[in-house]
């Protein structure tokens, strides 16, 4: 029994302390002791805090949810979310930082590959999620010169992101969420990295093996170097081969010269 | 103590005084393929906030009916002020869905930069209604609309609250001009729990202000002695005691905008129509004693 009166923000980091550390602390003094004990009062709103955020991460990260079983990533969810809950009430962007506290499970150390596979699944939730908008129509690029082409600049589209694991993901990623089990057992794990490009198409994500060579350009294209940097960087015997391999990706949003100050050469429009 | 400007309302499409339904994931598909007859749909804002094919499918199925925006987010009853990223967030919402109706809650969720994921319970001081009543006025001076406000469900009381409820909800009105979204089966989960009078709660409640109803199932959880308490689960049928403190509910309130909803175990949309036809019958029922009222 207390007469303290907390102000609001006491109360609050009190109750957060409670939900989120597990441990009582001040809050239950705050509260009404009247048949059911304080304790198990803030139990109830602990339990359906934490099971929103599980449940959050389950939709986010299904291939990794079957790999390693339902308790298994209920276990490794509920220690993610207490330690690092969300900043914001908008549950589609959490989960970023999860495939780095996987990376850091020992308890999961077992399967090498999960990281990569966990960083797939996010991948694919921020293109899932990325804002509409229409990709650059590439055809306007035939018209400039060698000169113009050399100093463009190319914003990639919100709905495209690039990502280079040491397992081959994409395969794990598709054979397990097709439970295709001849495709899980024709992986082989050791067959080296895989460069990728995630992105959307009508309602379906689809990721794209890249040639490291294009992989190359692509990342230096969606890091805002110039068109002519990008290539050079690349190194590759057909620069202007892959590049029109790489424009018909659709993966850009506009792009422009490096002149800032220079008007936008063309751009999607959004829809 | 002021009362607020009148703030716009009724202009984005409105929500008729007809039973809604509360629209999931699950029911994207049937709904922009077959076109049910419901009257009304309500979303919760937040599963809306990004692009792709989610806001797409409502993009489509607002073309075809009324809709109403029903956040989780805001958290207004947090003391150390809003997440002004996430308003912008609901405003790019609204302005893209053009809602006939926006409600929030009378909970807090978010303290520190932490967002703890569920609608917690406030404290009933001066304090507390001092910060939600400048939330609210944040919220529809950013949005330049009238919001709702919807009373919450609760399974704790602060030992230093010093105003019901019931008066609470009755005191935001008042203070910012804000609605009521009155939700009833929320009422008699609290009363059951905290052994208050649900009609005093009805009662206290300013019928002009009323702009929207929810219904919902409800689950009863044994604490051993003969006591319970009654978890608000959205997991099942609306109980017959909701139904009945629902009539009551039209005959304080008059026809009201009445929407079924249902999140845990969402099930088919049939059954979630069998629901609405019920509130539908109860709201016709009272729609000709209004007029039989007004014709005598």
């Amino acid at each position: 029994m207390t007469s303290y009166a907390p102000t609001l923000i006491e109360l609050q980091h009190a109750i957060r302390q409670s939900l989120q550390g597990g441990l009582d602390g001040d809050a239950p003094a705050f509260v009404i002791n009247d048949g059911l004990d304080p304790g198990a009062r803030l139990n109830i709103y602990r339990n359906t805090s934490v099971g929103v955020l599980v449940k959050a991460l389950q939709l986010a990260f299904p291939a990794v949810q079957h790999v390693v079983g339902a308790e298994f990533f209920e276990g490794a969810a509920r220690l993610f979310v207490a330690d690092a809950p969300p900043r914001s009430a908008w549950l589609d962007a959490y989960g970023a930082d999860f495939p780095q506290f996987l990376a850091q499970l020992a308890q999961a150390a077992s399967l090498p590959y999960l990281p990569d596979l966990a960083r797939l699944e996010w991948t694919v939730n921020l293109v899932l999620h990325a804002a509409d908008t229409e990709s650059l129509p590439i055809q306007h690029l035939a018209t400039l010169h060698e000169a113009e082409l050399e100093v463009l600049r190319f914003e990639p589209h919100p709905a495209a992101q690039l990502l280079r694991c040491e397992f081959p993901a994409d395969a794990i990623w598709l054979a397990v969420l097709e439970r295709d089990e001849a495709a899980m057992a024709a992986i082989n794990l050791a067959s080296g990295p895989v460069w990728l490009l995630v992105q959307r198409a009508g309602s379906d994500i689809h990721a794209v093996r890249l040639s490291e060579p294009e992989w190359r350009v692509a990342e230096a294209l969606f890091s805002g170097r110039p068109l002519g940097a990008a290539l050079a960087a690349a190194s590759c015997a057909e620069p202007h081969t892959l590049l029109a391999t790489h424009l018909a990706r659709d993966c850009y949003a506009s792009c422009g010269p490096a002149n800032p100050t220079m008007a936008c050469i063309t751009r999607g429009t959004n829809p | 103590m002021t009362v607020s400007v009148v703030m716009p309302q009724d202009d984005h499409g409105p929500i008729p005084a007809k039973a809604g339904i509360g629209l999931r994931f699950r029911h994207h598909q049937p709904v922009t393929e077959a076109h049910p007859d419901v009257a009304w749909f309500e979303v919760h804002a937040e599963n809306y906030m990004g692009g792709g094919t989610v806001p797409r499918y409502l993009d489509m199925i607002r073309r075809d009916y009324p809709i109403s925006l029903h956040g989780v987010g805001l958290s207004l009853g947090s003391a150390d002020g809003l997440d002004t990223a996430h308003l912008e967030r609901l405003r790019h919402l609204v302005d893209r869905v053009e809602p006939g109706l926006i409600s929030e809650h009378l909970s807090w969720s978010a303290t520190a930069g932490t967002y703890l994921a569920d609608l917690l319970p406030l404290p009933m001081t001066e304090e507390a209604l001092t910060i939600v009543c400048r939330h609210v006025d944040q919220v529809q001076a950013h949005l330049k609309r009238r919001i709702l406000i919807e009373n919450p469900s609760t399974y704790l009381l602060f030992r230093h609250s010093t105003i019901p409820e019931w008066e609470f909800m009755a005191h935001i009105a008042h203070r910012t001009g804000c609605g009521i979204l009155c939700d009833i089966n929320n009422i008699y989960v609290s009363a059951c729990n905290h052994g208050w009078d649900a009609q005093t709660y009805l009662a206290a409640l300013p019928p002009a202000a009323i702009g929207e109803i929810h219904l919902a199932g409800h689950s009863i959880r044994e604490l051993g002695e003969g006591r319970t308490l009654r978890i608000d689960d959205h997991g099942s049928r609306v109980a017959p005691q909701v139904w009945a403190l629902y009539r009551e509910a039209l005959a304080r309130f008059g026809p009201i905008p009445t929407l079924i909803e249902w999140d845990t175990n969402v099930p088919a949309l049939e059954i979630l129509m069998q629901e609405a036809a019920v509130a539908e019958a109860i709201l016709e029922e009272h729609l000709h004693d209004v007029v039989c009222a007004n014709a005598d």
